[in-house]
């Protein structure tokens, strides 16, 4: 028996190895570690490359022992007695020393490593503020005065200087195919800084939240965007603007056009005090830009691998979808930008609507330019008009615990424990919101 | 928790081990080993207790501040807190605690021997004096405290606050639970009286009082003496 | 949990002629007995631990399902983590060092019985109060780490981390006491001759354990206590507001947790160390290197906690400190796996169950321990921490060494514990199920975690390379329930249909396998003065000894007089018959923890702002434990 049962242990083992290690490479892995994207990938996969063989050199050695000691010494039916070894100082030495020695091999080029990539980010990097919330994450680019969730954009050859802090509790930010990942951790600011490889093509990839962080922890996903310096510039220009086509932009530039006011004045005053037209805000920005703002470029859906795009299947939440065409942005407007209908800017902030927080204070991602955003709730959905709606209704069923309240009219709120009635929207106001979300492009 | 439970547990051991002695390999009572892996223990407790005070110091976001004098975004000024004269005075006494301590061991090791009647020879009366500097360094811990809180510092106001009493009181608490034990041997030396064979019931509890009187010097300096 | 049916003897009732049944089990101070109620128990915690686990993996067998909500999921990842390591491993090695220690070193009961039985009961109760939330869907729900802020009041209000702060503190109670006991057995209650260096290697590894516990509990009770005053009592240790640092609990955490690593895997090493030579007929290789290889293990242990925290960004100087450390860790763990295989080479080998699972260790542990040093180094880390990487390194190290090591024993010792051998034919088909479902759970995980996908998640997206890899676990895991079945009936089985053991099944070296099995509530009729490291040997086989040095029992070693020569004992008398004085059963050290219990749970009704109860139920409690703990300590042992 035992023989027999070895000998089909050690094929199964075998045949399972194989086919895994055949599997995963045969395949494309959409998040896969092994990627040379950046350089701080490529030093953490030369590490590995090294433990792995040193690793597979040990696990052959003691495995082959293992298994040549049960084949070898088996009880055999008046056998001799076996000698009566006690130890053997040598051997013991040896089989100490080998794999000291094995890790020094580890350890040197660890060490050297370490040191490379904690050294402090080159002048004249991207700086993006990474802020961590329950569960989303907030973009922001100080050097451009750019607020942005959920989706990051990095320019080809250009090293991006992450710091990164959280509102709440711990996060870990990360993006396999760019680099290992860092914490977010309240008090403290943690730096993390890459560079994606001037021959990458402009390229979607997947983020997520590493460290556990309360109900949503799976759904903290997000999209980073590595693209073309020409690309980015084109990228930024169009996230300093107000949203285009939004009801918003529209007036604004109506009234630009009246008064006769420069069009491109406001994105040049807008960058140089970023964040700031918060509190001081509380009435209607004054003019702005986006008619004539440049072309407005996002990475394009088209270009989206799949892997990026998001499957989540949408809850049972009833919601008449022939509502949706007939969506009024300017009705929808009325709805979000007005307390007295809806809080919603008590949590988001929307550039060019009036504002009540600042960027500090926003609880919620800005929305300035969410309806040019693939994905929105961390990543979770699509853009599309049926799944905000549904998102609007009851947010809470599509993002356990989510801080987004339940707005639909009859719908249960989970966090309250009741049904919302008076107060709630009615589905054909949140088509209109919805269309209104749609429209700041 | 800890404290408490594990106190209650070398108590335990202290009544464990039968009347008659029982063979052990090293010739030492069960109770004097476990002592010494339970104050080995309560370094551990202690250690990590003192080093998130000093951690925390310097590092919370109001006062009022052990060495340092806060002003309160309303204006209002805050002296230093601790006190250091009086803590000195409590110091003294807990450190003369010891030296009781030793003597009522003495006493009771050599209960009848030449040289030890009178008050040298009353074990009675070191381990009452004993338990009595200790029951003073708490009310002068109880002193501290409520002045404390009454200059505005609760164990809810700030980092220091939070980590101080804990520090703090741990180790009073470790001090309350060695006056009863104290107490104990001294119903017991009153009721049968404690000789020579009781040596070990003795000599466990002056580990014991010995070791928190360390701790305290390690407290002292490092929260009160050092800035 | 007190199975009247557990293998119930007429030994322990000899004196108490009066007392049966249940009352027997609830009152035992007998080591023998507290063991097999630690390992009943712990069987029972791993049932629940495994369905735990069975939920998890069903939840994750596809994309995007939703078997359990996201709050229940958190809860059962949580709880699979807080029960295996603290209700199933650990009291797993507590059975077998309450069943082993003194028959190894010769002792009739450990240092101090009753404290055992309060070990025992603090870990039974503190077990159901952390267990009991999952069936009203309020378990802990922050993780078996409790990352603070995260476990703290602002964004945990609910009671689920209630119950995980208050247990964790009780069951911390339950180890520390059962430590010292251990400790003091170990030290001081040897037989005559039995110097440390002639200790069998589960009593070594105990030892070491037993340091890691007495040093390391007291730092989680001390994080535990700011958390508990943060939830209860407002203050402000863990609170961002107040400048709290987060990282404090870390490290706190985890000068904790990894010497915990090492408590949880060093007694399954130890359960090897006794199957492999036995089976082997050759003595264990390397007996000195093995003993302080596992102190080493011990003292290296406590210097490696911030491996665990190298995405936390504590600079490049740290980082390399602890990274250098850890890979040294690795080399008295790699001697040991040499050094057993050295044990087998040129020995004679069989192959019952026992050592099928002794083997299945050195082989799954090697993985493990390999993936372990490949943590090691920060900048690949990054890239490994928080993944199912880390999930698959762990599982190789907790179900591959320490689960594995732990049925080792139970094959091995069931003889001796209840007089019969469990079934080779179930146990071979539980060890082959066991090894593959082991290999087909937690192997893929090294890719699909590779491969990107986060720990602790409890759904994913389609499309994300990871579904291949999440079903074969998926798969593996109902294997393991399989296994875990087949385990129950052999081992519920055997208890009276299982062939009958001697003495000595197996041919063992030590001293247990000298006296009946099971073994008199007395243990040793006449404690034997023990001559070299192998007594059994020296009696059974003695050319096989020949080589070694040996104390001559009527040399001036002979430190007892009441010590008689190694003998082997056959004939079972009552202690009464023998005159051997024997500790009283006693009800107090069951009253007392179950008063520290009450103490304890009078917090949560603090905090459902039941002020008056709470403190009624508090003081109920204190006042029951201190009465209990006052009658326990005036009463005599014997």
């Amino acid at each position: 028996m035992p023989k027999l049962a070895l000998r089909r242990l050690q094929s199964v083992a075998v045949l399972a190895i194989v086919m895994l290690a055949l599997s995963a490479c045969g395949k494309d892995y959409p998040n896969s570690t092994f990627s040379h994207n950046t350089e701080l990938n490529t030093l953490a996969v030369f590490l590995w490359d090294r433990m792995l063989l040193l690793g597979t050199i040990v696990f052959v050695v003691v495995e082959v022992l293992l298994v040549y000691t049960i084949f070898k010494f088996r009880r055999r039916e008046g056998g001799p007695a076996p000698r009566q070894i006690h130890g053997n100082a040598a051997l013991e030495i040896t089989w100490t020393a080998i794999p000291a020695l094995i890790l020094v091999f580890l350890a040197v080029p660890t060490v050297r490593t370490i040191f490379e990539t904690q050294r402090k980010a080159p002048d004249g990097a991207v700086q993006i503020e990474v802020i961590g919330h329950q569960w989303w994450w907030e973009f922001r680019y100080p050097q451009y005065g750019i607020v942005t969730a959920n989706e990051v954009y990095l320019p080809i050859g250009k090293t991006a200087n992450f710091s990164l802090r959280t509102r709440d509790v711990l996060h870990s930010f990360w993006i396999p195919q760019l680099g290992g990942k860092r914490d977010l951790i309240a008090n403290r600011t943690n730096y993390l800084w890459f560079t994606p490889k001037s021959d990458l093509t402009s390229s979607a990839w997947n983020g997520a939240c590493a460290e556990y962080c309360g109900a949503s922890h799976a759904n903290m996903r997000f999209r980073a965007f590595t693209v073309t310096p020409d690309e980015f510039e084109k990228w930024v220009a169009h996230q300093k603007t107000l949203a285009i086509g939004s009801p918003a932009a529209a007036a604004a530039a109506a009234a630009a056009a009246d008064t006769g006011k420069g069009a491109k004045a406001l994105p040049v005053k807008m960058a140089a005090m970023p964040g700031m037209p918060g509190m001081a805000g509380m009435h209607d920005m004054p003019g702005a830009t986006a008619a004539a703002a440049p072309e407005a470029w996002v990475y394009p859906l088209e270009r989206m691998k799949a892997y990026t795009l998001p499957t989540t299947p949408l809850p049972a939440t009833p919601f008449d979808e022939s509502l949706l065409a007939a969506g009024n942005a300017v009705a929808g407007r009325a709805i979000v930008t007005n307390l007295a209908k809806a809080p919603c800017l008590t949590c988001h902030n929307i550039k060019g609507e009036t504002q009540y927080l600042t960027d500090d204070q926003a609880k919620g991602p800005n929305l300035t330019h969410v309806g040019s955003r693939h994905t929105f709730a961390a990543g979770l959905y699509r853009t599309d008009a049926k799944a905000l709606a549904l998102w609007i209704k009851n947010a809470p069923a599509m993002k356990p615990g989510s801080a987004m309240p339940t707005f639909g009219t009859g719908e249960y709120n989970a966090m309250l424990k009741m049904k919302v009635s008076a107060g709630g929207l009615d589905d054909r106001q949140i088509a209109d919101v919805v269309a209104y979300l749609m429209s700041l492009k | 928790m800890m404290t408490v439970a594990s106190a209650a547990a070398t108590v335990a051991g202290a009544h464990e081990a039968p009347e008659h002695h029982h063979y052990t390999t090293t010739g030492l009572d069960n109770r004097k080993i476990a002592i010494w892996a339970f104050i080995g223990s309560e370094c551990m407790l202690f250690a990590s207790l003192i080093s998130t005070y000093l951690i925390y110091k310097g590092r919370s976001v109001v006062g009022p501040l052990p060495h340092e004098v806060w002003t309160s975004p309303s204006g209002q000024v805050f002296q230093p807190i601790l006190n250091i004269p009086v803590t000195s005075a409590s110091t003294f006494v807990l450190l003369m605690s010891s030296l009781f301590m030793v003597l009522a061991l003495e006493a009771v090791e050599m209960k009848g021997k030449p040289g030890y009647t009178g008050l040298r020879g009353s074990s009675k009366f070191w381990l009452l004096a004993t338990a009595i500097a200790g029951a003073i360094f708490l009310g002068f811990q109880a002193y501290e405290f409520t002045s404390f809180v009454h200059e505005g510092l609760t164990i809810k106001t700030n980092l220091f606050g939070s980590s101080f009493f804990t520090l703090t009181g741990f180790h009073g608490t470790h001090v309350a639970v060695g006056v009863l034990w104290l107490m104990t041997l001294l119903f017991i030396d009153m009721k049968r009286g404690l000789g020579p064979k009781d040596a070990l019931l003795v000599d466990i509890c002056a580990l014991y009082w010995h070791f928190v009187d360390v701790v305290w010097i390690a407290i002292f300096t490092l929260v009160y003496l050092i800035k | 949990m007190a199975h009247p049916g557990a293998p119930a003897h007429a030994t322990g009732a000899a004196q108490t002629g009066e007392q049966t049944g249940l009352w027997i089990w609830l009152t035992t101070v007998d080591h023998k007995r507290i063991g097999i109620l630690y390992l009943y128990t712990a069987l029972f915690y791993l049932m629940v631990g495994g369905i735990e686990a069975t939920i998890i993996r069903t939840q994750l067998a596809k994309p995007n399902l939703h078997v359990v909500s996201a709050e229940f999921y958190n809860q059962l990842f949580t709880m699979h983590g807080t029960t295996m390591v603290f209700l199933v491993i650990m009291p797993l090695s507590a059975a077998f060092f309450n069943y082993l220690i003194p028959l190894q070193i010769g002792a009739r009961d450990v240092a101090f019985p009753r404290l055992n039985a309060f070990s025992y009961w603090v870990y039974a109760l503190g077990g159901l109060f952390i267990t009991l939330p999952i069936f009203f869907a309020v378990a802990p729900n922050g993780g078996w780490f409790g990352y603070a802020p995260l476990s703290g009041p602002t964004y945990s209000p609910g009671f689920n981390m209630d119950f995980w702060v208050l247990g964790l503190q009780i069951l911390g109670i339950s180890s520390l006491a059962a430590a010292f006991n251990f400790i003091t057995t170990i030290i001081n209650m040897r037989a005559p001759g039995m110097t440390l260096m002639r200790m069998p290697m589960f009593t070594w590894m105990s030892f070491v354990v037993q340091f890691l516990v007495i040093l390391a509990f007291p730092v989680i009770t001390a994080a535990l206590f700011f958390l508990q005053v943060d939830r209860f009592f407002g203050t402000q240790f863990y609170e961002v507001a107040a400048g709290g640092d987060p990282l404090l609990w870390q490290h706190l955490f985890w000068v904790f947790g990894h010497p915990e690593v090492y408590i949880l895997i060093l007694p399954a090493f130890g359960l090897v160390s006794e199957v492999l030579p036995t089976h082997s007929r050759k003595p264990l290789f390397g007996y000195n290197v093995m003993a302080y290889s596992g102190i080493m293990i011990g003292f290296l242990g406590f210097g490696v906690w911030a491996h665990h925290m190298f995405s936390v960004g504590m600079g490049p100087v740290a980082d390399s400190i602890f990274s250098v450390a850890t890979m040294l860790i690795g080399l008295p763990t790699g001697v040991k796996i040499f050094n057993w295989i050295a044990t087998m080479y040129g020995g004679s080998l069989r192959f019952p169950t026992s050592m099928k699972f002794a083997i299945g260790l050195i082989a799954m542990f090697t993985i493990g321990g390999i993936s372990g040093v490949m943590h090691s180094s920060p900048p690949s880390d990054l890239q490994q921490t928080d993944t199912y990487f880390i999930v698959a390194h762990f599982h190789y190290v907790l179900y591959g060494g320490a689960m594995m090591g732990i049925f080792a024993g139970i094959y091995h010792y069931y003889p001796k514990m209840t007089g019969h051998f469990m079934s080779e034919t179930l146990g071979t088909w539980q060890f082959w199920l066991n090894f593959i479902g082991l290999n087909l759970t937690f192997f893929p995980m090294h890719f699909s975690g590779m491969l990107g996908m986060p720990r602790r998640i409890y759904t994913y997206d389609a499309g994300q390379g990871w579904d291949l890899f999440n079903m074969m676990s998926t798969v593996g895991t109902y294997m393991l329930v399989l296994a875990g079945v087949i385990f129950a009936v052999n081992f519920f089985r055997s208890r009276k249909r299982g062939p009958l053991a001697g003495n000595d099944p197996w041919g063992a070296p030590t001293l247990e396998w000298s006296i009946p099995s099971p073994p008199p509530d007395y243990n040793f009729a006449e404690i034997p003065e023990v001559t070299s490291r192998y007594p059994m040997w020296d009696l059974k086989s003695p050319e096989r000894t020949a080589g070694i040095e040996h104390s001559h029992a009527d040399s001036a070693t002979i430190t007892d007089a009441h010590a008689v020569p190694m003998h082997e004992e056959t004939e079972r008398k009552t202690a009464a018959e023998l005159g051997i004085p024997m500790p009283f059963n006693t009800v107090k050290p069951f009253c007392v923890a179950l008063g520290l219990i009450v103490m304890m749970s009078g917090l949560i009704v603090l905090h459902a702002g039941k002020t008056p109860l709470a403190l009624a139920i508090m003081l109920g409690g204190t006042a029951f434990m201190v009465g209990s703990l006052y009658a326990w300590l005036t009463s005599p042992l014997e």
